[in-house]
């Protein structure tokens, strides 16, 4: 599950664009009877540091994954700073410009432990849709959300029938993971609606 | 997935949720491609449609083997995780499947959003079984290649879905073949395919396989995803 890994974008426009997932391995710490509860406590501590979006909350009694996204390096650094210090024992992985999230591990005395780097898009690149559509869809990896809708909404707002925020709300539904940010969405469907 | 043709309006809501546009309006009517359709549930989920249309149908093998390739809700008996893919690094702090000196690999075949026939994964198996890889055995992927060849069973290859993750791990001096193979089917496939590579961090916070891939004129993207070593038995 590499959903979070292959998010198009500018470095600028990355700097607002982070998701903090935990996860409890199969067979080892998924296991004791404690698990679920902390992966409810962290996502009711994802959840204090204004997440942009989250994995709904019905989901967190049965997922083996907690997730949810931010814009900006200050609330995850207060996110891994809490975590760090409640020492639950589940993994955490956090996806975004290696450059800031270093940067954040630092200042709170954590070391990267493993990387999963990107190397982009190979293959047929002239069937995909513009550069600027592919920032909005690749923010849910599991690519819930079509290019059509995108262009349905940017046609909407350009005729003042829905409003960029609304838009941006509208386009997160389909990612049931919570990880799609509709905060950075604004930012990109404002640059789509006036070309 | 089926849509109720008699009931249909034709409001086309479900054509612009469609992530693979597998629905067109044809006559007033949305008509759903069954080549094309992923199984992916995107529609059923989101198109709010009017009149309750959009009916999930029992699926039959091999057709069933679309659905955990494209729906995000469905789970894998294999993997036992939400989604296409595994655990990989997210719980190697935990698990330590990537140790020092090896190399994770994970290729997404018809990402981002175009699809891919499972058929595509074989152009990569046949040649990456060849220099010996370890694939990973919680994949759904895994669960499909029959022999060691890296041959896919035959019944599935020409289903479609959102996409394929091929994942596998590798002794670091092998990274420059695996590199090599990617280069030659981005060629000659048919739709797009996304490349993560994965590696421990050394304690001075070095990426020691970043040189290699820079080396063979891979670019490396500058957001990636961390484990920060939190997770602990």
């Amino acid at each position: 599950m590499t959903h979070s890994l292959h998010r198009i974008g500018r470095e600028s426009d990355l700097k607002e664009d982070y998701v903090i997932l935990a996860m409890v391995a199969r067979g080892l710490n998924d296991t004791n009877p404690e698990a679920r509860e902390k992966l409810i406590k962290i996502g009711e501590i994802l959840e204090q540091h204004n997440p942009t979006n989250m994995i709904i909350k019905p989901a967190w009694k049965v997922s083996t994954v907690i997730q949810g996204a931010f814009e900006n390096k200050k609330d995850v650094k207060d996110v891994l700073k809490v975590l760090k210090k409640e020492d639950l024992g589940v993994s955490i992985v956090v996806s975004g410009l290696v450059s800031e999230i270093t940067q954040v591990l630092k200042d709170i005395d954590l070391k990267p432990h493993t990387i999963h780097l990107s190397l982009g898009v190979f293959g047929k690149k002239e069937r995909l849709p513009s550069e600027e559509i592919l920032e909005l869809t690749t923010m849910c990896g599991h690519h819930c959300i079509s290019s059509q809708s995108v262009e349905n909404y940017v046609n909407l707002i350009k005729k003042g029938k829905i409003s960029v925020e609304k838009a941006a709300e509208k386009l997160a539904k389909p990612c049931v993971c919570g990880i799609f940010n509709p905060k950075r969405a604004v930012i990109i469907l404002k640059k789509l609606t006036v070309k | 997935m089926k849509i109720n043709e008699n009931r249909c309006t034709g409001c086309g809501q479900c054509v612009l949720v469609c992530p693979v546009q597998a629905i067109h309006i044809v006559d007033n009517i949305a008509r759903l491609s069954n080549k094309k359709c992923v199984e992916c549930n995107v529609c059923y989920r989101n198109a709010q449609c009017p009149v309750n249309a959009i009916r999930p149908t029992r699926l039959k093998w091999p057709r069933l083997v679309r659905n955990p390739f494209s729906d995000v809700i469905s789970t894998h008996k294999l993997t036992g995780v939400a989604g296409r893919g595994t655990e990989e690094m997210k719980t190697n702090d935990v698990t330590n499947r990537f140790e020092f000196g090896e190399v994770g690999v994970s290729i997404e075949l018809g990402r981002p959003g175009l699809g891919t026939k499972l058929a595509n994964v074989e152009l990569f198996t046949l040649k990456l079984s060849k220099i010996g890889v370890t694939y990973e055995k919680a994949s759904p992927l895994s669960a499909l290649i029959i022999d060691e060849v890296g041959h896919l069973k035959e019944d599935v290859k020409n289903e479609y879905v959102l996409s394929a993750i091929i994942e596998f791990k590798i002794p670091h001096e092998k990274l420059p073949e695996v590199l090599r193979i990617i280069k030659e089917i981005e060629n000659v496939i048919d739709t797009t395919f996304t490349v993560g590579i994965i590696s421990r961090v050394n304690d001075n916070g070095k990426i020691p396989i970043v040189k290699n891939l820079e080396d063979m004129g891979f670019f490396v993207r500058s957001n990636a995803k961390i484990n920060i070593g939190l997770g602990h038995i």
